[in-house]
C-alpha cells in the first residue's frame, strides 16, 4: 500500500473518527447526570456530608482614614452571606463594597468605619449568617496607600531602585569583563547560570506559598507548574528562533543574544520580585526601610553582572542595546510593585512566579549548552564549577541582606 | 378542677415566633440620630446591627402580673422542648434547643405556697429535663427523671421560697445543653405583694455560634444589642424591678451595670437585705432582684462592665420619661 493511498484512507474514514472521539465526552454527560439525579442517595451509603465549615478567606486588610477595608471571599462550594464583623472583639457597624451573599469564590469588601490607632496590634473578624467567624489578626496597622500620582511614583520609584539602579551598575562591568581571560569569563558565565538556578528556586518558593493561601479550588500548585512550563517552553521556542536566524540550527546561543536571554529570565523573576515587595508593603508586613532598598540593590547588582557576562563575549554592545538590557531586566520590579501595590491577586502572583521560575531555568538550559560548547574543559572546568558555585554563594549571601 | 381556675399559660410551639400584638407599655422605636460612627451615639436607634421587631422579646421581658396568694391552688405551664433556629445578633442564625421556641424559655411566675404543674414534652432530638432551682422533692429535681424525645413528665410542687429563681436543663453533657439554650427564669412571688414596680425580666446569656468555645455574641434575652436599637421605655414616677438572671455559658460571671443613677440590689431576691450599688456581678445561675428609682430622665445605659461583652452585643438602653409608668 502506497503512502498515498493510506493517506486517503484515513481522509475518508476521518469524519466517522471525529464523531467517535465524542463518544466518552457524551457518555461523561449521561453519567455525570444519571449521578447528580440520584441527589445525595450514593453519598448516604457511607456517611453523611458534614454541615459547610462557611469559613471566609480574608484576602486583605486596608488601613484608611478612620475606615478599615476588608477584601474577604467564599472558598468553599456552598454560598455563604456576611452577617457581622468585629474589630478587637467588638460588634461594629458596616457597610459592603459588593455583595452580602456570595457564592463559590465569590468576593466583597467589608467597609468598617473605625478610629484605629497606628501601630496598635488590630484584629479585624468577619461573621458568617451561620454565626462562624474569621479572623484576621494584624501585627500593627499601618496606613495603606491608594491610587494616587504619589503611590504611582512611590512604587515606580522603589522598583525603579530594586530593578533598574542594580541591574545598570552591574551592567558596568561590562568594560573590564571584555578584557579579562576567556577562561574566567566562562567562569562568570557559570556564576551567571548559578545566580539564575538560586533565582528559579527562590521564585518557586515564593511561588509555592502564594499557592498555599489561595483556596484549594484555584489549584494553586498546578498553576505554578502549568506557568513554569509555558515560560520555559515559550523560551525555548524563542531561544530556537533566534539560534535559526543567526545560523546553525540547535546552536546555543551567545553574546548578545544570549545576554537578551538572560535579561527576559532576570526581568520575569524581577515582576514577580517587585509584586511581593508592592503587596507586602501595602498589607503592612514589609518594613521598607533603606536597610531592606539596600539589600535589594546589593543582591540585584549580580543580576546586572549575570547579564554582562554574556555579553562581554560578543561584539561591542551599542549603547541602545545595553539600555533596552537594563529596562528587559530591570523595569518589571517597577510593574511588579504597581500590581502588588494596589491589586490582590493571589493567582495573577502565583502565575507570575511559574513564569520566573520557567524562565531562569530555561537560560540556565541556554547557559549551560553555551559553556558545553565554547568554554575551555566544558561543563567539568574547574572556572565553570567554580563560579557556578560561587553565583549560588553570593546570592545566598547577599539574601541575606534582605531576609 | 384546680386547673380551671388557674390561668393556663399558652404553651404553643414557637410562640416566640409568631408574636402577639404589642403590649400597651411596650418598648417603641425611638427616633435618636444615629450620632458619629463611632461614638457610643452609634449604638443607639436604628444605626445598631440588632435583629427583629421592636416588640418581638415583650413576652421574655415583661413578666406577667403577680397574683394573689391562693395556697395549694394549681398552677399550670406547658412547656416544650424545640430544636430551633433563632436569630441572636442581625443576620446570625443559631441552632438553638429552646423551651417553647425562646431563648430564654419562658418565664414562670407563682405566688409562694401555690402548686405548680408544668407539663414537659421533648420535641427535641434529644434527652431533655427541667431542673427548677428552689425547695421541692428529690423526684421533681429534673436530675434522674430524663424526658427522651417524644417523651412527657409532668413536674408538679409547691412554689417555695419567695424569691427569684431560675430552671434549666440538667441532662448531660450539662454545657451543651445550657449553652443551646435550654434555661429561664422562675419568680416566686412573696404572699404578701412586693409594692408596684414597672417589672421587666432580664436574662444575661451568650452564644457561641462558631463552636470554638467561646461566645461570639452576649445578650440579654437573646438577642445582641436589641435594647440599644429599641430602648426600654420607663417612667420616672415608678420604681423599675428588674429581675436578673445570669446563664452565660463558658465565662465565669456575667455584670449589670447602670447609668446614671443606682439601684438597690436584693440578691436571689429572698431577703429584705440589698446592696446599694450601680454594678452587680452574678456567676451562672445566680440571680437577684434590682429595684431602680431614676432621678432624671433621658437615655440611660446599661451594660455588661466585662466591656468585651457589651461590645459584643449585651448593652441597651433605658429611656427615662416622666409620664405615668406605662405610657
Amino acid at each position: 500500500m502506497s503512502t498515498d493511498s493510506v493517506r486517503a484512507e484515513a481522509a475518508a474514514r476521518s469524519p466517522l473518527w471525529r464523531l467517535l472521539a465524542l463518544v466518552p465526552i457524551l457518555l461523561l454527560i449521561g453519567a455525570v447526570g444519571i449521578f447528580s439525579a440520584t441527589g445525595s442517595s450514593v453519598v448516604d451509603l457511607v456517611g453523611v456530608n458534614p454541615p459547610p465549615a462557611d469559613e471566609l478567606d480574608i484576602r486583605r486588610v486596608e488601613f484608611r482614614t478612620d475606615e478599615i477595608r476588608v477584601a474577604v471571599r467564599n472558598p468553599q462550594p456552598e454560598s455563604v452571606s456576611i452577617a457581622s464583623a468585629t474589630v478587637d472583639e467588638g460588634i461594629v457597624p458596616f457597610t459592603l463594597d459588593g455583595p452580602g451573599d456570595l457564592g463559590r469564590l465569590r468576593g466583597t469588601t467589608v467597609v468598617i468605619p473605625y478610629p484605629w490607632i497606628e501601630g496598635d496590634p488590630i484584629t479585624v473578624g468577619v461573621t458568617t449568617s451561620s454565626g462562624v467567624e474569621t479572623v484576621a489578626e494584624i501585627a500593627a496597622a499601618v496606613p495603606t496607600p491608594g491610587v494616587s500620582g504619589r503611590s504611582i511614583l512611590g512604587y515606580a520609584l522603589i522598583g525603579f531602585l530594586v530593578g533598574v539602579v542594580p541591574v545598570a551598575l552591574g551592567m558596568a562591568w561590562l568594560p573590564s569583563l571584555r578584557g579579562v581571560d576567556p577562561r574566567w569569563l566562562a567562569g562568570f558565565m557559570a556564576l551567571t547560570a548559578g545566580l539564575l538556578t538560586f533565582l528559579a528556586v527562590d521564585a518557586f518558593g515564593e511561588g509555592l506559598a502564594f499557592a498555599a493561601v489561595l483556596p484549594d479550588a484555584f489549584g494553586g500548585l498546578g498553576l505554578l507548574v502549568i506557568g513554569t512550563a509555558v515560560s520555559y517552553l515559550g523560551l525555548t521556542w524563542v531561544a530556537g528562533r533566534t539560534a535559526r536566524k543567526t545560523g546553525v540550527r540547535g546552536a546555543p546561543l551567545s553574546g548578545l543574544a544570549l545576554a537578551f536571554m538572560v535579561a527576559i529570565g532576570i526581568g520575569l523573576h524581577n515582576l514577580g520580585e517587585g509584586l511581593a515587595i508592592g503587596s507586602s508593603f501595602a498589607v503592612g508586613e514589609l518594613a521598607l526601610g533603606s536597610f531592606l532598598i539596600v539589600g535589594f540593590m546589593i543582591q540585584n547588582i549580580t543580576e546586572g553582572l549575570g547579564i554582562a557576562a554574556p555579553a562581554a563575549e560578543g561584539q561591542r554592545v551599542r549603547p541602545g542595546s545595553m539600555a533596552a538590557l537594563i529596562l528587559i531586566a530591570g523595569a518589571p520590579a517597577i510593574v511588579g510593585a504597581w500590581i502588588g501595590g494596589f491589586l490582590t491577586n493571589e493567582v495573577l502572583a502565583v502565575v507570575f512566579f511559574g513564569v520566573a521560575v520557567g524562565a531562569a531555568a530555561q537560560v540556565v538550559t541556554e547557559v549551560g549548552r553555551h559553556l558545553m560548547r565554547r568554554a575551555a574543559g566544558g561543563l567539568t572546568s574547574g572556572f565553570v564549577i567554580g563560579g557556578f558555585l560561587s553565583g549560588l554563594a553570593i546570592m545566598y549571601l547577599t539574601g541575606l541582606l534582605i531576609g | 378542677m384546680l386547673a380551671g381556675a388557674a390561668p393556663l399559660v399558652a404553651a404553643i410551639p414557637l410562640a416566640g415566633v409568631a408574636v402577639g400584638p404589642s403590649l400597651a407599655r411596650g418598648a417603641r422605636e425611638t427616633s435618636i440620630p444615629s450620632g458619629a460612627a463611632h461614638s457610643h451615639a452609634a449604638m443607639v436607634g436604628q444605626a445598631v446591627p440588632a435583629p427583629g421587631g421592636p416588640h418581638d422579646l415583650d413576652d421574655l421581658l415583661y413578666p406577667p402580673p403577680a397574683r394573689p396568694a391562693r395556697a395549694g391552688q394549681v398552677h399550670e405551664y406547658e412547656i416544650s422542648a424545640i430544636d430551633r433556629q433563632i436569630e441572636v445578633a442581625q443576620g446570625v442564625f443559631f441552632d438553638a434547643w429552646t423551651y417553647n421556641g425562646t431563648v430564654p424559655g419562658p418565664i414562670i411566675r407563682a405566688t409562694e405556697g401555690e402548686v405548680l404543674r408544668v407539663a414537659f414534652h421533648n420535641g427535641g432530638e434529644h434527652p431533655h429535663t427541667i431542673h427548677f432551682h428552689g425547695i421541692h422533692p428529690a423526684n421533681m429535681d429534673g436530675v434522674f427523671e430524663i424526658v427522651n424525645p417524644g417523651d412527657s413528665f409532668t413536674y408538679e410542687f409547691a412554689a417555695l421560697p419567695a424569691g427569684m429563681h431560675v430552671y434549666h436543663c440538667h441532662s448531660t453533657p450539662l454545657k451543651k445543653h445550657i449553652h443551646k439554650g435550654l434555661y429561664g427564669v422562675f419568680i416566686v412571688d412573696p404572699p404578701k405583694p412586693r409594692p408596684p414596680a414597672q417589672e421587666l425580666v432580664m436574662v444575661m446569656n451568650g452564644f457561641d455560634t462558631d463552636g470554638d468555645g467561646e461566645n461570639n455574641f452576649y445578650t440579654v434575652n437573646g438577642r445582641a444589642f436589641f435594647h440599644s436599637r429599641y430602648p426600654i421605655r420607663v417612667s420616672r414616677k415608678q420604681t423599675v424591678r428588674i429581675y436578673l438572671a445570669n446563664f452565660t455559658e463558658f465565662d465565669l460571671i456575667n455584670s449589670f451595670h447602670l447609668h446614671g443613677d443606682l439601684f438597690r440590689y436584693y440578691p436571689t431576691g429572698t431577703t429584705d437585705r440589698f446592696e446599694h450599688t450601680d454594678t452587680v456581678m452574678q456567676c451562672q445561675g445566680e440571680r437577684g432582684i434590682v429595684e431602680i428609682d431614676f432621678s432624671h430622665t433621658g437615655l440611660f445605659m446599661f451594660h455588661a462592665h466585662q466591656t468585651e461583652f457589651a461590645e459584643l452585643g449585651w448593652m441597651g438602653f433605658f429611656d427615662v420619661h416622666d409620664g405615668a409608668p406605662g405610657s
